[in-house]
């Protein structure tokens, strides 16, 4: 009986490692294709570019290692100056009109309205529509003689040069980043605004507290890490923004519209300064690690924790 | 009872002109959605020398469709399309396929070193489009795939994104189907194929509209890739008509409207999945 014993529990370990291989296998398989794109289309690319950034390579020659040189060259190359300004602008102007539009809008839709099938698909519309149609619209709105002066100018008001005035025009890119970007926003506030327990509210109605209370007591503290989420993704979508301003100002006029998104693009793919522009690239892929660790670390201070 | 009905009387009228303010509210900030694109079809579908001699606010009756007949004439627009449904369809099958079988490897399946992959897979998901930019044209450049569809489809076929949010939802998939059909002899590919995307349809629906979506409306990529006419996409060749012919809006509104309305009607179709793209988009910011 002992004897018979032992080989079958060593035929049961054999069966069930092979079973354990197989199973490694068919998960070695089925990662690979993907596996394969983001090997050679992320992950090598990081380093390739930051070995990029620091060569002097312009596509047409051979690369030439250069050390931190390109780096170096930001902190001299007075544009680099302004365009790091016009990003840091963007972000501060936008992100916050961002943020308080769509809290305002999603507890505005969170009422019981009548229509509000209607008003998602008028807020989401901006959204999915490609942003080379959308500059296409605004610089007509926009246009010396497009509605908005014509509207404005039934009010009295003398014709404003949106996209040519230089000390206007980033506010106008800005203006139409925030129009593109609003239902996106609100729907994930809209989202969790749902998700606040109907008890908690009510909780608070029968100990006496009043709309603004509950709003300022309960929704805007159950909401903080979503508010946090939303301002960090803003402020990253602003440091890549491209598509608007290459359509709409060219980053003019003059360089007054040039954002770190569309500068990088000019530096490599307009000038072939392929270095040059992947150091810029490395900068601003920085200043986004640096917010995306604090977002972690700091949201265990002030933002309400969920347990 | 006077004095119970007092207080919900003023209630109900505090809650009612709440209600009219948030409907203002609403109705004014959706107007101002909406406006821009029904200007574009005003504007499109006037006569080009009608532009300046009218008002903004005139519309021409009847229509003039000559813009519409113009754009064809004007650039290759069905080529366009052509192209653009091309890649946008490729990509969108390729990244379903392989984000649900990576997804699934992840979710299920148990191989030495699984854990710290997708550690990686995450990790990369942090790394911004514009630092790959530039490192991936070389890439491509070295493969000869530069001014090809290849450039547009080749790094979009995977997405650690979309591997990500399929192995979440394998995750909640129950695991009494899965040893149900282990007992009766499938292999994991049998699994994956009769039962598990059977039944995820809704998730491959969200993810593949967002691959879609995506390569249609992209921009930046396909600018720096392609330099031939003939292979240019939808938003590229609206981009060039743009700096070909500037101020002929009725014709560029055309172009917008055109190239805008397959999404527009994709969305109207499946809004739904639309909506839940959205909220999977602020996770991947």
């Amino acid at each position: 009986m002992a004897v018979e014993a032992i080989p079958q529990t060593k035929k049961k370990i054999t069966f069930a490692k092979k079973q354990r291989i197989q199973e490694a296998i068919w998960g070695y398989l089925f990662i690979t294709p993907n596996f394969l794109v983001i090997l050679f289309f992320t992950f090598i690319p990081v380093f390739f570019a930051l070995y990029m950034s620091l060569t002097d390579w312009n596509i047409l020659s051979d690369p030439n290692f250069i050390g931190l040189e390109n780096y170096e060259k930001i902190f001299s190359d007075p544009l680099a100056k302004e365009t790091f300004l016009n990003t840091f602008y963007f972000a501060v102007v936008s992100v916050p009109i961002n943020v308080f539009l769509t809290l305002l809008l999603a507890v505005l839709l969170n009422q019981k309205i009548k229509g509000i099938t209607f008003f998602r698909t008028a807020y989401y519309l901006p959204v999915i529509s490609a942003s080379v149609a959308v500059s296409l619209m605004f610089m007509w709105i926009l246009a010396n003689n497009g509605l908005l002066n014509q509207i404005l100018g039934g009010m009295g008001i003398e014709p404003v040069r949106w996209l040519t005035d230089p000390k206007i025009a980033l506010n106008s890119v800005i203006g139409v980043t925030i129009w593109k970007g609003l239902g996106l926003n609100m729907i994930i506030f809209l989202a969790a605004l749902q998700d606040i327990p109907k008890e908690l509210l009510e909780a608070a109605a029968i100990d006496g507290a009043n709309a603004v209370q509950k709003f300022f007591k309960i929704t805007i503290p159950l909401l903080s890490p979503v508010i946090f989420f939303v301002t960090i993704t803003g402020v990253i979508g602003s440091f890549q923004s491209f598509d608007l301003v290459y359509n709409m100002t060219r980053g003019g006029p003059g360089h007054s519209t040039t954002v770190i998104g569309f500068y990088i693009w000019r530096q490599a793919f307009d000038y072939l300064h392929m270095g040059y522009g992947a150091a810029l690239a490395f900068i601003v892929f920085a200043a986004i690690l640096v917010l995306t660790i604090l977002q972690w670390v700091l949201r265990k201070f002030w933002v309400y924790s969920e347990e | 009872m006077s004095n119970k009905n007092n207080p919900s009387n003023s209630d109900s009228v505090l809650a009612k002109s709440v209600q009219a303010i948030a409907v203002t509210l609403l109705v004014f900030g959706a107007i101002t959605m909406i406006v821009p694109f029904i200007w574009s079809v005003i504007t499109s579908l006037k006569s080009a020398e009608n532009i300046f001699s009218h008002s903004a606010f005139w519309i021409q009756f009847p229509p003039d469709f000559s813009a519409y007949k113009q754009i064809w004439e004007r650039i290759p627009l069905l080529l366009y399309a052509g192209n653009t449904l091309k890649v946008a369809l490729i990509v969108t099958v390729g990244q379903l396929a392989t984000s649900s079988l990576a997804g699934y490897a992840f979710a299920r399946l148990k191989f030495p070193g699984r854990d710290k992959l997708f550690f990686v897979y995450i990790a990369t998901m942090m790394i911004p489009g514009m630092v790959l930019l530039i490192p991936n044209f070389v890439v491509m450049r070295n493969l000869g795939a530069i001014n090809t569809h290849w450039a547009l489809i080749l790094s979009a076929v995977g997405s650690a994104f979309g591997t990500f949010l399929m192995r979440q939802f394998f995750l909640s998939f129950p695991s009494e189907l899965e040893d149900a059909a282990k007992l009766d002899g499938c292999n994991p590919f049998m699994f994956y194929w009769h039962i598990l995307l059977p039944n995820s349809k809704p998730i491959l629906t969200t993810l593949g509209l967002m691959a879609f979506q995506n390569i249609w409306n992209d921009f930046q990529w396909p600018l720096i890739v392609l330099n031939d006419e003939s292979k240019r996409t939808l938003q590229l060749g609206l981009s060039y008509l743009m700096s070909e012919y500037y101020t002929d809006w009725t014709l560029l509104m055309a172009g917008a409207i055109i190239t805008l309305l397959p999404i527009i009607l994709l969305f109207f179709a499946v809004q739904k999945y639309f909506v839940q793209s959205f909220k999977f988009t602020g996770l991947k910011g």
